[in-house]
Formats: structure tokens, sequence, C-alpha cells
């Protein structure tokens, strides 16, 4: 459903990405995993449109998605949950929801989303008139993830979730995203420096370095591979 | 009292002022200071209108105000659109410079088209007061007290009550983010500038009221700014209490020093503000 093809991105005159390939099938959670500076971040930003390619394309179920607007890509059913959450600190929970929600097809169907959402997160249904900079850490991650839901995306792309969290809320919180995917077939992709954790619920992974894809496989089988295990978790 | 209670009438005109330029200022970091200019421009279009017509001036509201959404509109596909990409200080730096000329290029057009004379709407209630315990208050600027809290609640709802008000939170806040919601950033400043200017509407029907002349354009950009750090920035609120404060000082003032030195206590304000207290009155420390 989402093809990355030959993509290169530059930040002014420095190229960050190098012919990145990859596709992701309908349903699936796949993971791009790499170290710090890697380029991770930078592929998640050329597909929500924040960031314009400078050679390749982009393609969601068969639609080009690299020639239009970023606003208009929400609308083509990809929602970005951004790295440091980048939630709109001094609104509330519940105009944060409602900003997920923005566009107008989803408008209708505000009451049910919302309901959903208050079932995945519990706690952000106490919170609902609370400024969003004033919640924990934890729950401001939820809040970001929340809030990319609301848009309905058929991709979902997560960056980051584990910075600055506790492991076992981390835990939580890709548990959640897990039974997402499966209650609803929402296709997620994850960028997540813990690779152990990224690998253990996704169904497949890529590798990349210094702005290359330069290894894939299922997570199961990443998780086992040397490569990951000298370079990602510390196991040589 | 009667002089605090010409300071608060006052006030009420001056949060009006303030209103556009704090909305513009804190949605796109545009220091719009031609806002006074616009003010003045609104103020001659109700006293010609009203010197064809004899309509109530109250009325022309109606109708300046969405004439001039319809300038801003322009304004910023012109000249406003292209800073959009800048840095946030180099926006400040350049809608700056801007709108500084625009300033100049308006009171000079109505220099030209209306002379430099001093001119004002006279109703026929002009003059008149409402006698409330021997305190006089002129049937003007009541109107003027209504219509600017009025006006900022239908602000303040509009922000928080409605999609597209909350997409202008949204962008001040946080732009990258807010096109990851599927707003169109381009168009929530365009819209936000345009509204911007169509509040320099009302306070310039009511303006017209007082007296008119080219001149005022800077002393309300200046008045304006004042309220705007009075209230610290992006504070809708704060920009009803700011206004009524620059009254009530300068109404004070004026009680105890003189008529001649009115502008010296705003300024005055506007300094120590700026050293003791720059969030504004009653913004949070950043």
């Amino acid at each position: 459903m989402l093809e990355v093809h030959q993509v290169d991105v530059h930040y002014g005159d420095i190229q960050a990405l190098w012919n990145v390939s990859f596709r992701v099938e309908g349903g699936e959670i796949v993971s791009l995993i790499g170290s710090n500076g890697a380029g991770k971040t930078t592929v998640l930003k050329a597909i929500s449109g924040i960031l314009s390619l400078t050679k390749g394309s982009v393609t969601i179920d068969g639609v080009r998605s690299d020639t239009i607007k970023a606003y208009q890509i929400v609308e083509q059913g990809v929602s970005l949950v951004p790295e440091g959450r980048r939630l709109f600190r001094d609104m509330t929970v519940i105009e944060n929801l409602e900003l997920g929600g923005y566009i107008e097809r989803v408008r209708p169907q505000k009451n049910e989303n919302l309901e959903w959402i208050f079932q995945m997160f519990p706690v952000l249904d106490q919170r609902v008139h609370q400024l969003a900079g004033t919640l924990s850490g934890g729950e401001q991650q939820m809040l970001a993830i929340a809030r990319g839901l609301m848009s309905e995306p058929k991709l979902l792309l997560v960056d980051e979730l584990s910075l600055g969290l506790a492991p076992l809320i981390v835990k939580h919180i890709y548990m959640t995203l897990k039974e997402i995917n499966r209650s609803k077939k929402m296709t997620i992709l994850i960028v997540e420096q813990n690779v152990r954790l990224a690998l253990e619920i996704s169904d497949r992974g890529y590798i990349i370095e210094n702005g290359r894809i330069t290894g894939e496989g299922k997570g199961s089988d990443l998780l086992k591979s040397d490569k990951v295990k000298t370079a990602y978790l510390a196991m040589g | 009292m009667q002089i605090l209670s010409y300071g608060l009438l006052n006030g009420a005109l001056y949060s009006l002022v303030a209103l556009g330029l704090s909305l513009v200022f804190g949605v796109m970091n545009y220091l719009m200071v031609a806002h006074g200019g616009l003010i003045m421009l609104a103020a001659y279009t109700t006293f010609w209108a009203f010197f064809y017509t004899h309509i109530d001036p109250f009325l022309f509201i109606l109708v300046v105000t969405p004439l001039f959404f319809i300038i801003g509109w322009i304004l910023f596909k012109i000249l406003f659109q292209s800073l959009m990409k800048f840095p946030e200080g180099e926006k400040i730096k350049n809608s700056l410079l801007i709108s500084f000329g625009l300033l100049l290029i308006f009171s000079n057009l109505a220099i030209l088209f209306w002379t430099a004379d001093e001119r004002a709407v006279t109703t026929v209630y002009a003059g008149k007061v409402l006698d409330v315990f021997g305190i006089r208050l002129p049937y003007t600027g009541l109107g003027g007290v209504a219509i600017a809290i009025i006006v900022i609640i239908a602000l303040h709802l509009f922000l928080t009550r409605t999609y597209f008000g909350k997409a202008i939170r949204a962008v001040s806040l946080d732009h990258e983010a807010a096109t990851l919601m599927g707003i169109n950033v381009n168009k929530v400043y365009l819209v936000a500038f345009s509204i911007g200017c169509a509040l320099a509407g009302i306070p310039g029907v009511l303006t017209s009221l007082h007296a008119l002349n080219p001149a005022i354009s800077f002393d309300l950009t200046n008045k304006a700014l004042i309220v705007l750090i009075l209230a610290g920035v992006g504070s809708i609120k704060g920009v009803l209490i700011g206004g009524f404060f620059l009254g009530a000082i300068e109404a004070a003032g004026v009680y105890l020093v003189g008529t001649p030195y009115r502008e010296v206590f705003g300024l005055i304000l506007f300094v120590l503000i700026l050293m003791f207290r720059p969030q504004g009155l009653t913004g949070k420390k950043a």
C-alpha cells in the first residue's frame, strides 16, 4: 500500500537520503531501524510531505503522494505521529483530538472516533479538559498517537515514540498499537531506536544506515541476524 | 470619577484598536504596524459615507468590516504572502519594514484625499450624555464599550468553538504540526491576516465619531503596540484588560499632570512593562 521508490532527499546542499526504496503492504507493521542520524525521521517526513523529494516517488495505494501538498496527504489517509510528540501544548486534550480530526471527511464521525480512542487510552478520557502541556510524558505520547488516529488513517507513521519514556510505558503503548493494527487492519510504519522492541511487534523491518537501506527481513529473522545483534543490540 | 470613566470609555476603544494587531502578531509573527493606518482609513471611509448618506455611523460597521477584510486579503496576497517562508525573526523584521512603509503611504493618501484638516462625524446624539449618579457618560462612548465587549467575546468564541478558529490557534502554536493535521497553513495565514484587517474597521468607525486627521494613524499604532505589550502576545482576554488599563492610566495621568502629557504615560507604561513584566499583565512566564 505504501511504495517508496528510489528517493533522494536533501537538506539544502547536504544529501540525507540516497536511493531509498522500500514497501509496506496493507495491514502490516513495518519498522525502520537505524542509529541516530541515519535518516529514519527524514524518511517519515518525506512520506508525510513535510520534506520534498529531490528524486524518486512515494505512492500510496497506487496514487502518487509526493506531488501534492503536505496537508493534502492527510486526506489521502496518511498520519504522522511526529518525533517529540509536537502536541499543541496550550490547548486542551479534547482540542488536540479535534484538530487531529480536522479534515472534513472525518468530522461527522468525531464522536465514534473519540469513543474508540478513549477505549484504547482510558487515561485521556479522564484528562479531556486538561492542557496538553501539563500531561505526563507517557500521556503526551498517547495523546500524540490518539491525535494521529483521529484522521482515520490507512497508514500510521510513528516516529520514536520511546523517546524519554519509561520502558514499561513504551511497552504498553506498543501493545496498544499492535492491538489497533489487529482490530482495525491499520498499516503502521514505525521508526525506532529501541530496536528489540520495534522488531518484536513488527512483521518486517528495514535497516537504514547513512541514508541508505542496507538490509531487510522478517522482524523475528532480523532479531536473530548477526548484523542486528552486533550493531544494535550490543550482543556481539 | 468622571475622568476615570472617560478613561474606561477610551480604554474600550484601545482594546479594539489593538485586537487585529494582536491577532496577526500572535498567529503569524507579523508586526503589522500599518494597523493604525487601516483604522484611520476606515474612519475616513465612515466619515465620507456618513457625509453622503447620513445613516447612523454605527451601522457602517456592517459595511466597513467586510470591506477591510477584502483589503486585508489583497494586501496579504500582494505584500505579505512571500514572507511566510522566512524564519520567525525575519518575519518580524520584514513585516515591520513593509507595514511601516504602508503606514506612511496610508497617511499620505489620507492627506491627499481628505487634507490634513481635522474632521469628525457629527451624529444627532453627539454630545448627548447618560447621567449615572452624577457621572456623565456620552452615548457614543458607551456604544464603543458595548461593541468592544461584543467583538472580543465573538472573536473568543470563534477561536475556541469553531474548527477554523482552533486551526488558527494550532497554527500559531506549531505550524508544522498543524500541517500534519491536514490544516492548510497558507489559507489560515491568509484568513487570519484578513480578519486582523477587518478588525481595523470597527475601531475605525468609532474613531470617526471623535476627532479625525491623517496623523492619528501613528497615534493608533502606538496605542495598539502599548496594549499588545500590556496584554502579552497572543492573549485576546489580555487585550481587553490591557486596553482598559491603558485608558485608566492615561486618565489618571491627565488628571494629575495635565492633558499635554497624555501620550507620555502610555509610553512610560510601555517601557516599565517591558522592563519588569515582559510576558504582559496576564501572560504566563515563557
